[in-house]
Protein backbone atom coordinates (compact mmCIF):
# COMPACT_ATOMS: atom_id res chain seq x y z
CA UNK A 1 0.00 0.00 0.00
CA UNK A 2 1.34 3.37 -0.98
CA UNK A 3 1.30 5.80 1.93
CA UNK A 4 0.98 8.88 -0.25
CA UNK A 5 -2.16 8.26 -2.24
CA UNK A 6 -3.44 5.08 -0.58
CA UNK A 7 -3.33 3.09 -3.78
CA UNK A 8 -2.34 -0.54 -3.66
CA UNK A 9 0.65 -2.02 -5.37
CA UNK A 10 -1.72 -3.53 -7.88
CA UNK A 11 -3.64 -1.38 -10.24
CA UNK A 12 -6.32 -1.79 -12.78
CA UNK A 13 -6.18 -0.51 -16.33
CA UNK A 14 -9.08 0.96 -18.21
CA UNK A 15 -9.48 -2.27 -20.11
CA UNK A 16 -9.80 -4.21 -16.88
CA UNK A 17 -6.34 -5.76 -16.84
CA UNK A 18 -4.55 -5.65 -13.52
CA UNK A 19 -0.87 -5.80 -12.81
CA UNK A 20 1.51 -4.60 -10.20
CA UNK A 21 4.62 -2.55 -10.51
CA UNK A 22 6.39 -0.09 -8.25
CA UNK A 23 5.53 3.55 -8.71
CA UNK A 24 7.00 6.77 -7.45
CA UNK A 25 5.69 10.17 -6.50
CA UNK A 26 8.52 12.53 -7.43
CA UNK A 27 8.40 14.62 -10.56
CA UNK A 28 10.41 12.13 -12.53
CA UNK A 29 11.18 12.10 -16.20
CA UNK A 30 10.39 9.19 -18.41
CA UNK A 31 12.91 8.46 -21.10
CA UNK A 32 13.11 5.86 -23.79
CA UNK A 33 9.71 6.69 -25.28
CA UNK A 34 9.39 7.95 -28.81
CA UNK A 35 8.67 11.33 -27.30
CA UNK A 36 10.04 12.72 -24.05
CA UNK A 37 7.35 13.11 -21.43
CA UNK A 38 7.19 14.61 -17.97
CA UNK A 39 5.26 13.17 -15.08
CA UNK A 40 3.26 15.84 -13.31
CA UNK A 41 1.91 15.21 -9.85
CA UNK A 42 -1.56 16.76 -9.63
CA UNK A 43 -3.53 15.19 -6.77
CA UNK A 44 -6.56 17.22 -7.90
CA UNK A 45 -9.94 16.13 -6.63
CA UNK A 46 -12.30 15.60 -9.54
CA UNK A 47 -15.12 17.39 -7.73
CA UNK A 48 -12.92 20.31 -6.59
CA UNK A 49 -14.63 22.83 -8.87
CA UNK A 50 -18.14 21.81 -7.87
CA UNK A 51 -17.18 21.86 -4.19
CA UNK A 52 -15.69 25.34 -4.49
CA UNK A 53 -18.90 26.61 -6.10
CA UNK A 54 -20.95 24.83 -3.42
CA UNK A 55 -18.91 26.60 -0.74
CA UNK A 56 -19.75 29.89 -2.43
CA UNK A 57 -23.46 29.01 -2.39
CA UNK A 58 -23.19 27.99 1.27
CA UNK A 59 -21.64 31.34 2.19
CA UNK A 60 -24.32 33.14 0.16
CA UNK A 61 -27.05 31.31 2.10
CA UNK A 62 -25.36 31.85 5.46
CA UNK A 63 -25.00 35.60 4.92
CA UNK A 64 -28.74 35.83 4.30
CA UNK A 65 -29.69 33.41 7.10
CA UNK A 66 -31.40 31.27 4.47
CA UNK A 67 -32.09 27.61 5.21
CA UNK A 68 -31.25 25.62 2.06
CA UNK A 69 -32.23 21.97 1.83
CA UNK A 70 -31.37 19.46 -0.88
CA UNK A 71 -34.33 17.09 -1.33
CA UNK A 72 -33.55 13.80 -3.01
CA UNK A 73 -35.43 10.61 -3.79
CA UNK A 74 -36.23 8.24 -6.61
CA UNK A 75 -38.80 9.53 -9.13
CA UNK A 76 -42.32 9.37 -7.72
CA UNK A 77 -41.46 9.23 -4.00
CA UNK A 78 -43.53 12.35 -3.39
CA UNK A 79 -41.06 15.25 -3.24
CA UNK A 80 -43.34 17.69 -5.06
CA UNK A 81 -46.47 16.66 -3.13
CA UNK A 82 -44.56 17.10 0.14
CA UNK A 83 -43.45 20.57 -0.96
CA UNK A 84 -46.95 21.59 -2.05
CA UNK A 85 -48.37 20.74 1.36
CA UNK A 86 -45.43 22.27 3.23
CA UNK A 87 -45.78 25.54 1.31
CA UNK A 88 -49.52 25.72 2.05
CA UNK A 89 -49.19 24.78 5.75
CA UNK A 90 -46.29 27.12 6.50
CA UNK A 91 -47.75 30.14 4.74
CA UNK A 92 -47.09 33.14 6.99
CA UNK A 93 -44.44 31.32 9.04
CA UNK A 94 -41.57 31.50 6.54
CA UNK A 95 -41.12 32.40 2.90
CA UNK A 96 -40.33 29.29 0.92
CA UNK A 97 -38.73 29.38 -2.53
CA UNK A 98 -38.10 26.34 -4.66
CA UNK A 99 -35.44 25.36 -7.17
CA UNK A 100 -36.99 22.57 -9.16
CA UNK A 101 -34.60 20.18 -10.91
CA UNK A 102 -35.88 17.94 -13.67
CA UNK A 103 -34.46 16.71 -16.94
CA UNK A 104 -37.33 18.30 -18.87
CA UNK A 105 -40.68 20.15 -18.59
CA UNK A 106 -41.93 22.68 -16.07
CA UNK A 107 -44.71 20.41 -14.74
CA UNK A 108 -43.39 20.31 -11.17
CA UNK A 109 -42.61 24.02 -11.24
CA UNK A 110 -46.22 24.71 -12.24
CA UNK A 111 -47.49 22.68 -9.27
CA UNK A 112 -45.25 24.56 -6.82
CA UNK A 113 -46.34 27.91 -8.27
CA UNK A 114 -49.98 26.88 -7.90
CA UNK A 115 -49.26 26.08 -4.24
CA UNK A 116 -48.16 29.69 -3.85
CA UNK A 117 -44.36 29.68 -3.80
CA UNK A 118 -41.88 31.32 -6.16
CA UNK A 119 -40.10 28.67 -8.18
CA UNK A 120 -37.33 28.43 -10.75
CA UNK A 121 -37.31 25.36 -12.91
CA UNK A 122 -33.79 24.10 -13.60
CA UNK A 123 -33.83 21.68 -16.50
CA UNK A 124 -30.71 19.55 -16.57
CA UNK A 125 -31.27 18.20 -20.11
CA UNK A 126 -29.44 14.88 -20.15
CA UNK A 127 -28.00 15.49 -16.66
CA UNK A 128 -29.13 13.14 -13.93
CA UNK A 129 -28.44 15.47 -10.99
CA UNK A 130 -28.08 19.11 -10.04
CA UNK A 131 -24.63 20.67 -9.69
CA UNK A 132 -23.56 23.68 -7.66
CA UNK A 133 -23.29 26.03 -10.65
CA UNK A 134 -26.87 25.23 -11.72
CA UNK A 135 -28.04 26.16 -8.22
CA UNK A 136 -26.04 29.38 -8.40
CA UNK A 137 -27.73 30.30 -11.70
CA UNK A 138 -31.13 29.31 -10.30
CA UNK A 139 -30.61 31.53 -7.25
CA UNK A 140 -29.80 34.53 -9.41
CA UNK A 141 -33.27 34.11 -10.90
CA UNK A 142 -35.15 33.09 -7.74
CA UNK A 143 -33.63 35.90 -5.60
CA UNK A 144 -34.85 34.43 -2.30
CA UNK A 145 -35.30 36.99 0.51
CA UNK A 146 -33.22 36.90 3.70
CA UNK A 147 -34.39 34.46 6.41
CA UNK A 148 -36.35 32.38 3.92
CA UNK A 149 -36.21 28.67 3.12
CA UNK A 150 -34.88 27.45 -0.23
CA UNK A 151 -35.97 23.94 -1.11
CA UNK A 152 -33.82 22.44 -3.84
CA UNK A 153 -35.74 19.57 -5.38
CA UNK A 154 -33.08 17.44 -7.00
CA UNK A 155 -33.58 15.22 -10.05
CA UNK A 156 -35.38 12.01 -9.08
CA UNK A 157 -32.48 9.59 -8.72
CA UNK A 158 -30.97 7.76 -5.75
CA UNK A 159 -27.45 7.59 -7.18
CA UNK A 160 -25.61 10.68 -8.47
CA UNK A 161 -27.28 13.54 -6.56
CA UNK A 162 -25.55 12.18 -3.43
CA UNK A 163 -22.14 13.04 -4.87
CA UNK A 164 -22.67 16.69 -5.68
CA UNK A 165 -22.60 19.24 -2.90
CA UNK A 166 -24.89 22.16 -3.77
CA UNK A 167 -24.13 24.30 -0.71
CA UNK A 168 -27.21 23.13 1.20
CA UNK A 169 -27.38 23.00 4.99
CA UNK A 170 -28.72 19.45 4.91
CA UNK A 171 -29.61 16.69 2.50
CA UNK A 172 -33.03 15.14 2.98
CA UNK A 173 -33.81 11.78 1.40
CA UNK A 174 -37.42 10.80 0.84
CA UNK A 175 -38.35 7.13 0.63
CA UNK A 176 -41.98 6.15 0.02
CA UNK A 177 -43.53 3.03 1.53
CA UNK A 178 -44.24 1.75 -1.99
CA UNK A 179 -40.50 1.35 -2.55
CA UNK A 180 -38.44 -1.54 -1.18
CA UNK A 181 -37.16 -1.78 2.38
CA UNK A 182 -33.73 -2.60 0.99
CA UNK A 183 -33.20 0.80 -0.69
CA UNK A 184 -30.75 2.10 1.98
CA UNK A 185 -28.58 -0.98 1.49
CA UNK A 186 -28.81 -0.78 -2.31
CA UNK A 187 -28.04 2.94 -2.46
CA UNK A 188 -25.76 3.44 0.57
CA UNK A 189 -24.16 6.69 -0.70
CA UNK A 190 -27.49 8.49 -0.73
CA UNK A 191 -28.47 7.40 2.77
CA UNK A 192 -24.96 8.04 4.09
CA UNK A 193 -25.01 11.60 2.76
CA UNK A 194 -28.46 12.50 4.13
CA UNK A 195 -29.12 14.07 7.54
CA UNK A 196 -32.81 13.21 7.49
CA UNK A 197 -34.84 10.41 5.94
CA UNK A 198 -38.54 11.05 5.41
CA UNK A 199 -40.63 7.92 4.98
CA UNK A 200 -43.49 9.18 2.81
CA UNK A 201 -46.95 7.98 1.72
CA UNK A 202 -47.63 6.59 5.20
CA UNK A 203 -51.35 6.44 4.32
CA UNK A 204 -50.53 3.59 1.91
CA UNK A 205 -48.79 1.49 4.57
CA UNK A 206 -51.77 -0.86 5.19
CA UNK A 207 -51.76 -1.81 1.51
CA UNK A 208 -48.11 -2.65 1.00
CA UNK A 209 -45.51 -4.93 2.50
CA UNK A 210 -43.16 -2.42 4.04
CA UNK A 211 -41.63 -2.87 7.48
CA UNK A 212 -40.85 0.63 8.79
CA UNK A 213 -38.60 -0.68 11.59
CA UNK A 214 -36.56 -2.70 9.10
CA UNK A 215 -36.03 0.20 6.72
CA UNK A 216 -34.93 2.44 9.61
CA UNK A 217 -32.49 -0.25 10.74
CA UNK A 218 -31.14 -0.52 7.18
CA UNK A 219 -30.67 3.26 6.96
CA UNK A 220 -28.90 3.39 10.35
CA UNK A 221 -26.66 0.56 9.24
CA UNK A 222 -25.14 2.83 6.56
CA UNK A 223 -25.62 6.07 8.55
CA UNK A 224 -26.02 5.71 12.33
CA UNK A 225 -26.65 9.46 12.71
CA UNK A 226 -29.56 9.77 10.25
CA UNK A 227 -32.79 11.25 11.67
CA UNK A 228 -36.03 9.61 10.55
CA UNK A 229 -39.60 10.92 10.30
CA UNK A 230 -42.67 9.17 8.90
CA UNK A 231 -45.41 11.18 7.23
CA UNK A 232 -48.19 11.41 4.69
CA UNK A 233 -48.51 14.66 2.74
CA UNK A 234 -51.97 13.47 1.67
CA UNK A 235 -53.55 12.94 5.11
CA UNK A 236 -51.22 15.26 7.02
CA UNK A 237 -50.11 12.55 9.43
CA UNK A 238 -46.61 13.21 10.76
CA UNK A 239 -46.33 16.60 9.03
CA UNK A 240 -46.06 18.45 12.37
CA UNK A 241 -42.82 16.61 13.21
CA UNK A 242 -41.43 17.64 9.80
CA UNK A 243 -42.37 21.27 10.51
CA UNK A 244 -40.72 21.04 13.95
CA UNK A 245 -37.56 19.77 12.26
CA UNK A 246 -37.73 22.63 9.75
CA UNK A 247 -38.17 25.22 12.54
CA UNK A 248 -35.14 23.86 14.39
CA UNK A 249 -33.12 23.97 11.18
CA UNK A 250 -34.09 27.51 10.22
CA UNK A 251 -33.29 28.71 13.73
CA UNK A 252 -29.93 26.96 13.49
CA UNK A 253 -29.31 28.40 10.01
CA UNK A 254 -29.92 31.89 11.43
CA UNK A 255 -27.49 31.31 14.28
CA UNK A 256 -24.87 29.75 12.02
CA UNK A 257 -24.51 33.08 10.22
CA UNK A 258 -22.96 34.58 13.36
CA UNK A 259 -21.09 31.54 14.65
CA UNK B 1 -24.48 8.24 -15.78
CA UNK B 2 -22.83 10.88 -13.61
CA UNK B 3 -19.54 9.39 -14.82
CA UNK B 4 -19.95 11.37 -18.04
CA UNK B 5 -19.99 14.62 -16.02
CA UNK B 6 -17.04 13.36 -13.95
CA UNK B 7 -15.08 12.45 -17.09
CA UNK B 8 -15.64 15.94 -18.56
CA UNK B 9 -14.21 17.31 -15.32
CA UNK B 10 -11.22 14.90 -15.46
CA UNK B 11 -10.37 15.88 -19.05
CA UNK B 12 -10.73 19.59 -18.16
CA UNK B 13 -8.38 19.20 -15.18
CA UNK B 14 -5.83 17.36 -17.35
CA UNK B 15 -5.95 19.83 -20.24
CA UNK B 16 -5.71 22.82 -17.89
CA UNK B 17 -2.65 21.42 -16.17
CA UNK B 18 -1.04 20.42 -19.48
CA UNK B 19 -0.76 24.07 -20.57
CA UNK B 20 -0.97 23.52 -24.32
CA UNK B 21 1.15 20.36 -24.26
CA UNK B 22 -0.13 16.94 -25.28
CA UNK B 23 -1.28 14.60 -22.53
CA UNK B 24 0.06 11.07 -22.95
CA UNK B 25 -1.32 9.47 -19.81
CA UNK B 26 -3.75 10.25 -17.02
CA UNK B 27 -3.67 8.40 -13.72
CA UNK B 28 -6.79 8.46 -11.56
CA UNK B 29 -7.39 7.26 -8.03
CA UNK B 30 -10.95 6.01 -7.55
CA UNK B 31 -11.98 4.70 -4.16
CA UNK B 32 -14.50 1.92 -3.81
CA UNK B 33 -16.65 4.24 -1.67
CA UNK B 34 -16.48 7.12 -4.14
CA UNK B 35 -19.74 6.32 -5.93
CA UNK B 36 -17.97 6.43 -9.31
CA UNK B 37 -17.58 3.44 -11.59
CA UNK B 38 -14.07 3.07 -13.09
CA UNK B 39 -15.50 1.07 -15.98
CA UNK B 40 -17.94 3.84 -16.87
CA UNK B 41 -15.25 6.53 -16.63
CA UNK B 42 -12.93 4.48 -18.84
CA UNK B 43 -15.81 4.03 -21.28
CA UNK B 44 -16.45 7.79 -21.44
CA UNK B 45 -12.81 8.89 -21.45
CA UNK B 46 -11.86 8.26 -25.09
CA UNK B 47 -14.96 9.98 -26.38
CA UNK B 48 -14.71 12.98 -24.05
CA UNK B 49 -10.97 13.41 -24.73
CA UNK B 50 -11.45 13.44 -28.50
CA UNK B 51 -10.45 16.77 -29.99
CA UNK B 52 -8.63 17.86 -26.80
CA UNK B 53 -4.99 17.77 -25.70
CA UNK B 54 -5.79 14.47 -24.02
CA UNK B 55 -6.96 12.72 -27.18
CA UNK B 56 -5.55 9.21 -27.29
CA UNK B 57 -4.07 9.46 -23.79
CA UNK B 58 -3.61 6.26 -21.80
CA UNK B 59 -5.88 6.04 -18.76
CA UNK B 60 -4.66 4.27 -15.64
CA UNK B 61 -6.95 3.75 -12.70
CA UNK B 62 -5.75 2.94 -9.21
CA UNK B 63 -8.39 1.56 -6.87
CA UNK B 64 -8.44 2.29 -3.15
CA UNK B 65 -10.75 1.32 -0.31
CA UNK B 66 -11.52 4.93 0.56
CA UNK B 67 -13.67 7.57 -1.13
CA UNK B 68 -10.87 9.09 -3.21
CA UNK B 69 -11.80 10.53 -6.56
CA UNK B 70 -8.89 12.42 -7.99
CA UNK B 71 -6.55 13.00 -10.88
CA UNK B 72 -3.27 11.81 -9.45
CA UNK B 73 -0.67 12.31 -12.15
CA UNK B 74 -0.35 13.32 -15.78
CA UNK B 75 2.26 12.29 -18.26
CA UNK B 76 2.67 15.22 -20.61
CA UNK B 77 4.92 16.11 -23.48
CA UNK B 78 8.18 17.59 -22.32
CA UNK B 79 8.83 21.20 -23.23
CA UNK B 80 11.53 21.53 -25.83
Amino acid sequence: MCGHCGCGETHEHADGTRHSHPHHHDHGHHHGHDHATTLVELQTRVLAKNDALAARNRAWFAGREILALNLMSSPGAGKTTLLERTIRDLRGARDIGVLEGDQATSLDGDRIRAAGAPVVQVNTGTGCHLEADMVMRGLSELRPPARSVVMIENVGNLVCPAMFDLGERAKVVILSVTEGEDKPRKYPHMFRAASLMLISKLDLLPHVEFDVARVIAAAREVNPAIAVLCLSARTGEGMDQWYDWLRREWTAAGEAAFA
Amino acid sequence: MHELALTHEIVAIACNAAQQRRVHAVTLVIGRLSCASPEAIAFCFDVVARGTLAEGARLEIHRTDGDHLMVKTLEIEETA
